[in-house]
């Protein structure tokens, strides 16, 4: 299982460097931090922009493999992620906008791959039925949805419940409150935060699961090993369960590893919604503001969200499907 | 999208088979000819036909709306700036003092232009890529894949934005960006159909006739794989419209003083509480053009699928 791992971390690794280092070159064909020193005044001469630009290792005169060379043992000797064209480490900016993004996007991809099953599950021994109708037809329409509308949805109804309520309940707009001090204040505050943008991710991302599982589950219902369970004496219900669920869970474990890029775009405008300081505002921000080093800091870590997805995935199907082994050599 | 595609061979000439369950006698009577068939099939469904109705309003709106209102989108009414709707402004207007009906129609046909021709640009692209790399097999296929792979690892979204800003907002520019970055899973799901018609008998047939590479692609597998093709370009649609709006959202699609459904959200998001027409407008136009280009594409897939349950007796 260890080696097996490892194998699909190192190869995932692999993955990321080569996004990262693409995404590099792609930046700096496409963004000019030259840019941000035009509107100063007084003007600035072309020389000093490049010499204010290179001692952050930006300066279009310098060639790009050298900035590069400098760029890649800056990361991998020091962990230095580099500097935004007026200075800024990008270090220190990741450094707390990562806890933030990362615990939306792992957050809303667990709870709408669970959400997302049990529904499959649910709908799917109940075909043709109300509630399977129902939920379809609700799947069919939030997984069309565009993120944007959504989280607005998702926010007007949060206003209209706080406004029923007569207090904040649930805070539409940054991921914490500045003035609240102590522990358990502190917890209950960012899940008031955290609540909203979560159900706006999730809201867009379980459909996909839901209608995949049902589906799958279908399928399974009906073959041969199921019906031999229920003739063992299985009721209906622990039949699916155990046998028919297993099989069609796979390719939706599978199906995880895909979503994540879409869950990361999706938490790009969520974030950009709730006023959090993530790594999906700091995307908006690092591209407005021709931050080549901070573009690819957030490439590095939309790839590795995906790679995180993917590795669970891969755990998840050597669990469920009694055909991959991987008991060592 | 990992929903389930139609299988292989759905066009199989439906006239020739007579296997096929039919509740009306074949023979005197006429024939039912293949699109006949399908359409037959397609109506069947009420979602798709709500879908097709929708779309249909959605079009006209796009093409007559611009009739009924005398201001252009871009039309300024310092008289009114932010008015709620009445009977001079029946969507209301905008902080700038737009009539938000003429942006709605403008936006519209700005978001469908853009998805139609999108997803018309990814088909092609994926159907000639996905056949060519299965037809040759060998190391043009692996090549392919691995470009495919790997373009479906990056972050493509970055790049799109990276793009798109640099170009300033011209949608004909968002175009050829979100097709390069759009073909990719179509590319490998043609590929993956593909590459079981390309041992048929009458794929082999042509090539020894003589029949040139391009050719077979052209006119023997691109073909076989029409009806998973036609449901490719519906979602492709679909998620044209979400790609498009999401970076017109955040400020890297189209920009100002053009107008998209993505960029009308971006502004009724900053007054939702204030003034909700704003964000009603397009999140209705957003979410019904999505929503009935899915239930077409869905009933399309069952129309076109010839092992399909819901294509009922004929």
């Amino acid at each position: 299982m260890l080696r097996y791992l490892l194998k699909k971390i190192l190869g995932w690794l692999l993955m990321i460097i080569v996004a990262t280092n693409l995404t590099y070159f792609l930046a700096n064909l496409f963004l000019d931090p030259r840019a941000n020193y035009l509107e100063l005044r007084p003007p600035r001469t072309a020389e000093e922009i490049d010499r204010s630009l290179a001692q952050y290792n930006l300066s279009p005169a310098t060639p790009l493999l050298d900035r590069w060379w400098h760029w890649i043992t800056g990361i991998v000797l020091h962990g230095n992620w580099g500097y935004s064209p007026v200075g800024d480490s990008v270090n220190t900016q990741i450094a707390f906008r990562i806890g933030v993004s990362a615990q939306l996007v792992l957050l809303s991809m667990i709870l709408s791959t669970v959400i997302g099953i049990a529904l499959g599950v649910y709908t799917a021994s109940r075909q043709y039925r109300f509630a399977d109708r129902f939920h379809q037809a609700l799947s069919i329409i939030t997984i069309n949805v565009p993120t944007a509308v959504a989280a607005l949805v998702v926010v007007l109804l949060a206003i209209l419940l706080n406004q029923s309520l007569g207090t904040t309940l649930l805070f539409v707009a940054g991921a914490q409150s500045p003035t609240v001090t102590g522990f358990w204040p502190l917890v209950v505050d960012r899940i008031q935060h955290l609540v909203l943008p979560t159900i706006s991710l999730t809201v867009i991302s379980y459909a996909g699961y839901h209608l995949l599982q049902r589906s799958l589950l279908l399928d399974n219902i009906n073959s041969d090993y199921v019906r031999t369970a229920r003739a063992k004496g299985l009721t209906r219900h622990e039949a699916i369960r155990q046998h028919g669920l297993r099989t069609s869970l796979i390719p939706v474990a599978t199906s995880v590893a895909f979503a994540v890029p879409a869950l990361f775009t999706g938490a790009v405008i969520t974030e950009t919604i709730f006023g959090w300081q993530g790594m999906g505002q700091y995307f908006t921000s690092t591209i407005s503001k021709n931050d080549v080093n901070g573009v690819v800091a957030v490439a590095a870590f939309g790839a590795l969200m995906t790679a995180i997805g993917a590795i669970l995935a891969d755990i998840a199907v050597v669990v469920l499907d009694p055909r991959v082994r991987v008991t060592g050599s | 999208m990992t929903t389930d595609l139609p299988g292989l061979g759905p066009t199989v000439d439906l006239d020739a088979e007579p296997s096929m369950p039919e509740k009306r006698p074949l023979r005197g009577g006429t024939r039912l000819s293949r699109h006949r068939l399908y359409l037959r099939r397609f109506l069947r469904s009420k979602g798709a036909v709500a879908g097709l109705v929708i779309l249909g309003l959605l079009v006209l709106f796009a093409l007559l709306g611009g009739l009924f209102t005398p201001y252009s989108y871009s039309d300024v009414d310092f008289a009114s700036l932010g008015a709620p709707p009445s009977p001079e402004h029946v969507f209301g207007t905008n902080n700038a003092g737009n009539d938000t009906f003429a942006q709605a129609v403008h936006g519209l046909q700005r978001s469908l232009i853009i998805a139609v021709s999108v997803s018309l640009l990814t088909t092609i692209i994926s159907a000639f890529v996905g056949a060519v790399a299965a037809y040759f097999g060998g190391t043009t296929e692996r090549a392919v894949l691995r470009i495919v792979h790997f373009l479906m690892v990056v972050p493509s979204f970055l790049i799109l934005a990276l793009i798109s800003q640099k170009a300033g907002g011209d949608w004909r520019v968002l175009i050829v960006v979100l097709t390069v970055f759009g073909w990719m899973y179509n590319a490998r799901v043609v590929w993956a159909l593909a590459t079981s018609l390309r041992e048929r008998e009458y794929v082999m047939a042509a090539r020894f006739m003589g029949v040139g590479p391009v050719r077979i692609v052209l006119r023997h597998l691109i073909p076989n794989i029409g009806s998973l093709l036609v449901v490719t370009f519906t979602i492709g649609v679909v998620a044209t419209v979400q790609g498009e709006t999401a970076l017109s959202f955040i400020g890297f699609g189209v920009q100002p003083p053009d107008v998209s459904l993505g960029t009308m959200l971006s502004d009724g998001a900053q007054t939702v509480s204030s003034a909700p027409w704003l964000f009603y407008v397009p999140a209705v136009l957003v979410t019904l053009l999505t929503v009935s280009m899915a239930l077409i594409g869905d009933g399309l897939r069952d129309a076109l699928d010839p092992t399909s349950r819901a294509g009922g007796g004929a």
